[in-house]
């Protein structure tokens, strides 16, 4: 990833951000729409949390060596 | 006759019993025409048409025509024709015939109208994708065929019991929405329906059986199997709410099992499981928006997740291997596979502009349009997860990630290309115009995919996974490692299980016949020389035959009693 790819992710992140404080700032169908940037943050931390919840299970509970059924 | 020859399902099945018959040079382009045909048939049959005939004293509808019957019909028979480009090459006869029996088999459970008519066609799709695993011919994949058809024959048994339960307690055999109660004939249905449609926990067949077939049959295989599954609940089982919750449960489970996972195609399995969840979770909710998002994504599902599988078909074709492991830095190898399989990617993850994102969104939309916005919730979960592993994590560590990777690359056969091409322009196609789907579904459409909130929504759960991916990606890295999955239970318990119904009945049954063997020595050594029981004074030195004449006597003189006592008894 060069600089100018984070860039670019961030111009429209910034755009996104634009939109939910302007055009959809009346937007109220879920309880969630009082939140700012509530689906920004619901990625980030699902995305931690799914990541750290499947390393857990992993190196705990699941992960084997190939032959291990053999 | 005639007409029963035109339904989709034995139109693929005539064909498959005709191939064997043709030069293997021309069956690759004859097993297309027969998808072609079933196109056709599908496409030009109008709503209520039927096809009616007997089976013993059952009147059967071998074939009905409605909205629902029909968008599952065009999209079975659309990836039947794409999957048989892709195996063009493949000039195995026993594959090419089991695939399309196997594509019969979902377009006959799509169009039966009776619950007689569908089992069958279900335990053809059992038998028929087994080979499609076995084909693979290694000690590996045996067992794994053997487990899939196990598990498949289980599932085909319990809705076959339901369905004769059903009968018996409705008299009906028609495919249709059953009384929303936990009778036993609706468990039975519904346990069997479940097992196809790898509803946790009954889905392992699905995980350790996929990666594991052909690169070719793994495509027929994400197709057809669980999503004829779905349309059985569509039609059975709609608004059931365990459904719902099974159906985000899962969503979620395939996507954290897809971090987990370190082969390429186990990733794509594990997601059919977290897809489906999504359908089946539009099923449970119910709703007329549910039942079209459900159907909506059956149908986007199929094209996005054949694509899938195509181009990890490619990567195992070319390279030999689906490990992670062992791939990575091969974007200057197969830079095409890799865009034809991000088309893939960004369209299962729900991305604008790609036909996931018009049926995912009509799905999680429609959760919380019921008031169920836990389960919306989940499905958005399921959705980072989605991109998370699929669109970035596999193609991170296939594609890119080593510069040093000297793992030699096969070239593609020219087909395989065509047929990603021709699957990618389905996926942005609908993706660009979601009405030309729409008007197939089964409800009429309210719904707009490409609003301003639906759109900021998507993007900004995108960008910042994507942030959060690039941060934990150390953590995702290839190990070579196998992820155990509730099969363990079984397949642990199988010495113990085999233990005791094998080699314990088998050796009960042998110290039986060693007694009854046993029994009949002693009696045939004890009856050897009769004359020892009836004059002890015998020598026992002598053998019978010299005591014939008086043998004869004796013998004569019981039977004539014999008769003498019938004979005065009867009168």
């Amino acid at each position: 990833m060069k600089t100018i790819h984070w860039i670019i992710l961030g111009i429209l992140f910034v755009i996104t951000l634009g939109f939910e404080f302007t055009v959809l700032a009346g937007y109220d169908s879920h309880w969630w729409n009082a939140i700012p940037a509530f689906y920004a943050l619901f990625g980030l931390v699902c995305c931690y949390a799914i990541v750290y919840v499947a390393k857990f299970i992993a190196k705990n509970i699941v992960n084997r060596d190939f032959n291990y059924y053999d | 006759m005639i007409e029963f020859l035109t339904i989709p399902g034995v139109i693929l099945i005539a064909g498959a019993l005709l191939l064997p018959f043709l030069p293997a040079k021309v069956r690759p382009s004859l097993f297309l025409v027969f998808p072609l045909l079933a196109l056709i048939v599908v496409f030009t049959r109008p709503d209520g048409y039927s096809v009616t005939g007997t089976l013993l004293n059952y009147d059967l509808v071998m074939m009905e025509v409605d909205a629902l019957s029909r968008i599952f019909g065009i999209i079975f028979s659309l990836t039947a024709f794409t999957a048989g480009i892709y195996a063009y090459h493949m000039k195995e006869l026993g594959q090419q015939c089991n695939a399309l029996v196997y594509a019969g088999g979902a377009l006959g459970v799509t169009f039966a109208g009776d619950l007689l008519t569908l089992v069958i066609f279900w335990e053809l799709m059992a038998v028929s994708s087994t080979w499609l695993i076995w084909a693979r011919r290694t000690k590996e994949t045996d067992g794994a065929g053997m487990r899939y058809l196990i598990y498949h024959i289980l599932g085909g048994g319990l809705l076959f019991a339901g369905i004769l339960w059903h009968l018996a307690t409705t008299g009906s055999l028609a495919v249709e929405t059953v009384a929303r109660e936990y009778s036993v004939a609706n468990v039975l249905m519904l346990l069997g329906v479940c097992i196809n449609a790898a509803v946790i926990p009954l889905h392992t067949w699905l995980a350790d059986a996929y990666p594991k077939a052909t690169v070719t049959g793994s495509v027929f295989m994400s197709a057809f199997t669980t999503k004829s599954a779905v349309y059985v609940l569509l039609r059975m089982f709609p608004g059931w709410e365990v459904l719902a919750w099974f159906g985000a449960a899962m969503a979620i489970y395939g996507v954290i099992y897809a971090v987990i996972c370190k082969d390429i195609r186990e990733i794509l399995a594990y997601h059919i499981i977290s897809q489906v969840g999504f359908m089946v979770c539009g099923i449970g909710i119910g709703t007329e928006m549910a039942q079209n998002g459900a159907t909506a994504h059956a149908y986007s599902h199929i094209l996005y997740k054949a694509l899938l599988f195509m181009s990890t078909g490619a990567v195992l074709y070319a390279t030999g291997t689906s490990r992670m492991v062992h791939l990575g830095g091969l974007f200057k190898k197969m830079p095409y596979v890799f865009f034809l399989y991000m088309v893939g990617a960004v369209s299962i993850s729900g991305i604008p502009l790609f036909n996931g994102f018009i049926s995912k969104g009509m799905t999680i939309d429609a959760a919380g349009y019921a008031g169920n916005e836990t389960a919306m919730l989940m499905l958005l979960l399921a959705s980072v997860g989605t991109w998370l592993s699929v669109g970035l994590k596999l193609p991170y560590f296939t594609w890119f990630d080593k510069t040093d990777n000297d793992i030699e690359v096969k070239k593609l056969p020219v087909n395989m290309y065509i047929a990603m091409g021709i699957v990618a322009f389905a996926c942005i196609f609908y993706g660009l115009f979601p009405g030309t789907l729409y008007m197939y579904l089964p409800f009429e459409v309210n719904y707009q995919p490409y609003t301003i909130y639906h759109l900021v929504e998507v993007i900004q759960i995108s960008l910042l996974t994507f942030l959060g991916f690039w941060l934990l990606k150390k953590k995702m890295a290839p190990e070579p490692i196998i992820a155990l999955d509730v099969d363990w239970f079984f397949r642990k318990a199988a010495p113990a299980t085999r233990f005791v119904f094998v080699q314990k009945v088998d050796a009960f049954y042998d110290r039986v016949e060693d007694g009854i063997l046993g029994i009949a020595r002693w009696l045939t050594e004890k009856f050897r020389n009769p004359m020892k029981w009836l004059n002890p004074f015998t020598k026992d030195t002598n053998e019978a035959s010299s005591y014939s004449p008086s043998m004869e006597v004796v013998m004569s003189f019981i039977l004539f009693s014999f008769l003498v006592f019938a004979i005065v008894y009867l009168l």
